[in-house]
């Protein structure tokens, strides 16, 4: 079986966030960057298929070099091979735009099982899965924290909200995405790291994808104009002072409200 | 501007308050048709009420196919009413609903898509939309170009409260589906109530270390006689089981006293307690978007100041 994993490198979740200069991003040049929180579910819940004996398991991942990072430590955590699409014209590609590249490196990898993040902890969007399930005609579920595969089917719980969980079947092939803490996440090992020095990692440009006409940035439907730091509203009293002012101070409010 | 697809979502044998949301959202842009959108079985009730509280002239989807929410049904679904009623916007509610499927309609369509935005307003051959990134540090203004598909986040606006005179009209589509629902499932909830507690603690990421639970948080709420809450990421990593964590998908609180330690602030942990009487946040980025919530906030470091609170509230009390 052939497991595909999309996972998406973003900021790291302690980067200081700047927006950029012309106002449309943040800026990128030196912050770190990590593997997409939800990705590593992913990944995990891949690989756990792979250890269960009957897995080939291909990551990929759209985006500039420093890609390669991300899917390097994938690779060492024990996945196969990695698929990086490095092209410029794809760089701000919108949802569908990266959706339609997701789709065609599937269709080429002859992905039985696609897993996917359920959200990307930079844009939020929760948008490209199940758009790449549409446009393959696959079956989809999202925000999945249990899965049980079979031979034809896989069956899958989703979160919903106040504890509930909806459990749907998926015949093969279909798209997972996960949400977080659907497993407990391994570590790259000393050796996975190592013996990930030697697994390939294709890059791909969009012409090779054939999709140098669909798929590219000057394609999109969706345009972010502008980003900012949100107007405060109504915020907080900020307490100054030493820690045991501010401590003091905090202790005379308990107070008031009647709780000490 | 053309015409508003809303999308309704039924929880509970009810029209939930989102779906009255959306139908305020389309309200709001100038010289819009609102038309509604009702899926299920048996819900010909549901889609007048629909259709006299705002949505105007809604179209109905009732179909024994469509007792439970699958994704191809409602796909299927919402493409055949996009296309019946000519809508050139489609607003869905961001619930588990409206990401498992909100996305497939924009591909199907290969339209504009945008996802939990907290505002839409008309645009140039478009639409244009407020959104959260960066999980609530930044905004995003977004522009969409030609048919567009948007999820907005619930509660980001109020209901619609008035009415309007549109019916009903059925609409037969194809229903067939892929994916099976097989049942719905509740968790059992084990131990820790966190809703009868008066004062919560919570611990976010930034605490950095599960053993600092033990050692920092529950001290300080044993304190102040409450009890220990949590966010995602510290149950995702095992550090506390699940019925610690407040938040959308854990336990909506509020207590007479919430102390956020560590945690900033994201949409999905705000909902469970922003109702809380009085928010402390103690976190050390003074950007955090948690002090928008908060009464009282302190930027400093949680490893000064949640120890030192615990002995001056044990002093206090004598
Ligand atoms: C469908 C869905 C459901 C979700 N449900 C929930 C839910 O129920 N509950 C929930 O909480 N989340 C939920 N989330 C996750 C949510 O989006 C956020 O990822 C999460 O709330 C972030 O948790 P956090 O604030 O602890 O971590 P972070 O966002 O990483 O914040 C950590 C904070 O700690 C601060 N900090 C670090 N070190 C220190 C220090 N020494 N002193 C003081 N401050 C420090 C940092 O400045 C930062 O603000 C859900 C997400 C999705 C998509
Ligand atoms: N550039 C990318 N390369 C590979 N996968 C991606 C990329 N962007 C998003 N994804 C996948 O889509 C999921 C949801 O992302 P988003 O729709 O942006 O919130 C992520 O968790 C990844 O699994």
């Amino acid at each position: 079986m052939k497991v595909m994993v999309c996972l998406k490198q973003v900021p790291h979740q302690d980067a200081r966030l700047d927006v950029n200069a012309d106002g449309t991003w943040i800026q990128e040049d030196n912050i770190k960057f990590e593997i997409n929180s939800y990705d590593t579910y992913a990944v995990e819940e891949a690989l756990r298929l792979k250890d269960a004996g009957d897995a080939e398991v291909v990551v990929v991942s759209i985006g500039p070099d420093r890609v390669t990072a991300a899917l390097r430590t994938a690779l060492g955590m024990g996945a196969d091979r990695a698929v990086h699409v490095n092209d410029a014209a794809a760089q701000g590609a919108d949802a569908l735009g990266i959706a339609k590249i997701l789709a065609a490196v599937a269709k080429e990898e002859g992905a039985d099982v696609i897993f996917a993040g359920l959200m990307a902890e930079d844009d939020n969007a929760s948008a490209i899965p199940p758009m790449v399930a549409e446009l393959l005609g696959f079956p989809s579920a999202t925000g999945v924290l249990a899965t049980d595969f079979s031979a034809d089917t896989v069956t899958v719980e989703r979160e919903l909200e106040g504890g509930a969980l909806e459990v749907v079947e998926l015949p093969k092939p279909c798209l997972i995405a996960i949400q977080s803490g659907a497993n407990q996440v391994r570590y790259a090992s000393l050796k996975g790291i190592m013996q990930a020095k030697k697994k390939p990692v294709d890059v791909k440009t969009l012409a090779d994808l054939g999709l140098a006409e669909s798929a590219s940035a000057a394609q999109n439907k969706t345009t972010v104009n502008k980003v900012y730091v949100p107007a405060k509203g109504d915020t907080a009293e900020i307490l100054s002072g030493s820690t045991d002012e501010v401590v003091g101070q905090l202790v005379t409010k308990i107070k008031e409200l009647g709780l000490l | 501007m053309g015409t508003i697809l809303v999308v309704a979502e039924i929880q509970k044998g009810a029209i939930r308050d989102a779906s009255y949301e959306l139908v305020a959202a389309a309200r709001g842009i100038e010289g819009a048709e609102v038309n509604g959108l009702v899926i299920g079985s048996g819900v010909g009730d549901l889609a007048s009420e629909f259709a006299s509280k705002g949505a105007g002239k809604t179209l109905v989807v009732d179909d024994p196919a469509a007792a439970n929410y699958n994704v191809d049904v409602w796909s299927k679904a919402i493409k055949a009413a996009a296309e019946a009623s000519g809508a050139d916007l489609i607003l869905i509610s961001n619930t588990p609903t409206g990401w498992d499927v909100a996305p497939r309609i924009a591909a199907g369509l290969d339209c504009a898509f945008v996802s939990d935005a907290i505002r839409v307003a008309g645009g140039d051959g478009g639409y244009n939309l407020v959104r959260r990134i960066f999980n609530g540090k930044l905004d995003a203004e977004v522009s969409t170009s030609g048919k567009t598909v948007a999820s907005m986040q619930p509660g980001a606006g109020t209901a619609y409260e008035g009415s309007s005179d549109g019916g009903t009209e059925a609409l037969s589509t194809d229903l067939s589906a892929i994916a099976k629902f097989v049942e719905i499932k509740i968790a059992a909830s084990t131990g820790v109530d966190l809703t009868k507690a008066d004062v919560i603690v919570s611990g976010g990421r930034g605490v950095g270390d599960p053993e600092k639970f033990p050692e920092i948080i529950q001290p300080l709420a044993d304190a102040l006689g409450g009890a220990m809450g949590a966010s995602r990421p510290v149950v995702d990593a095992g550090w506390l089981d699940h019925p610690y964590q407040v938040g959308s998908s854990g336990q909506i609180v509020a207590p007479k006293l919430y102390i956020a330690a560590g945690i900033s602030g994201a949409i999905q942990h705000l909902v469970g307690m922003k109702a809380s009487n009085f928010i402390v946040a103690i976190n050390k980025d003074p950007d955090a978007p948690i002090f928008e919530v908060a009464d009282v906030g302190i930027v400093a470091d949680l490893f000064d100041i949640v120890p030192a609170l615990s002995e001056a509230v044990k002093a206090a009390k004598g």
